[in-house]
């Protein structure tokens, strides 16, 4: 039987994930967008981003009927922070 | 010289830190420890070589009785190495480890005096750390094969002239050619550490 790898994300990469799908989206997106870009299941991602919520990274808001979540001034410099620690990470081989 | 290896070390060792509060990655827990403790052999070093060196300029008939703390300060410095040195092999084995169970990817002044100089290279102490730098070098090399990088090439230079510093320094035994050796093993090892210092610089600049 065939052994399926699958790839471990921790929970700084899944965070990373999700705000960088924001980003993506210019800064605010709503919860399905963001699903398809940091490939999580609906109930994980609403998980996380009550967590991120609670971090102040990420901020809930209501655009009519659609809730919208945007990223904050703290979310983006998490953002750019872990762009460059990853790049650190990788020049010494490390999985982050 | 090694006041800058130092300095440099300390630098590296912040930012690894910086990154393991980011991430929470014991590698990088693991890499913070160990230059942090480089840094601080590293500076000891340049103090007590530059205390001793002082103190021999001004009473260089009392050689003899400083032979001991000499002795005490050349193992206490080569100690905070390998322990430098075994945390980053332990960053990578622990790396290697973690890796092939997830994705099965492949995968460390001038002398005042020259008998100083000597007794502060404990041969077999040495070996050891040309053996940890060893695997710590073939492990960069490894990385910077598979991601083609100029961070990962600057970290493999880092280590490799780490490793070569530490060669020249065991050749610090040989009488003739003592104080070459120390310059040749000082001089690798500031560009290792500038080579980290770059790579350092590099990432900082990165944008998102």
């Amino acid at each position: 039987m065939r052994r399926e790898h699958k790839e471990y994300r921790s929970k700084a990469r899944i965070y990373a994930d999700i705000l960088n799908s924001i980003l993506r989206h210019g800064g605010k997106s709503g919860p399905t967008r963001i699903l398809y870009g940091a490939n999580l299941s609906y109930d994980r991602l609403m998980k996380h981003l009550r967590q991120l919520i609670d971090l102040g990274l990420v901020q809930e808001e209501k655009e009519g009927n659609e809730v919208i979540f945007k990223l904050t001034d703290k979310g983006r410099t998490f953002v750019l922070e872990f762009v460059k620690v990853e790049k650190f990470a990788e020049a010494f081989g490390i999985t982050i | 010289m090694e006041l800058a290896s130092s300095v440099i070390s300390f630098i590296v060792g912040y930012y690894a830190l910086k990154a393991y509060k980011t991430t929470g990655a014991k590698g990088l827990l693991l890499l913070y420890l160990g230059f942090l403790i480089l840094g601080i052999g590293t500076f000891l070093r340049f103090v007590t070589a530059t205390y001793f060196g002082i103190i021999l300029r001004a009473f260089p008939t009392i050689e003899h009785r400083l032979t001991g703390l000499v002795n005490l300060a050349a193992l206490i410095y080569m100690l905070t190495q390998l322990i430098a040195y075994g945390l980053f092999t332990a960053t990578y084995v622990l790396q290697a480890t973690s890796t092939s169970s997830r994705t099965a990817e492949a995968g460390a002044v001038a002398a005042a005096a020259v008998p100083i100089v000597r007794l502060f290279v404990i041969p077999q102490l040495e070996l050891i750390a040309i053996t940890l730098l060893g695997f710590i070098t073939v492990y960069t090399f490894t990385n910077w094969l598979l991601k083609r990088g100029s961070g990962a090439a600057l970290v493999f230079l880092g280590f490799g002239l780490m490793l070569l510093s530490h060669m020249f320094f065991l050749l610090i035994i040989i009488e003739e050619l003592s104080l070459t050796f120390l310059v040749l093993g000082q001089v690798t090892q500031l560009a290792g550490f500038l080579c980290l210092l770059t790579m350092l610089a590099r990432v900082s600049k990165t944008n998102a």
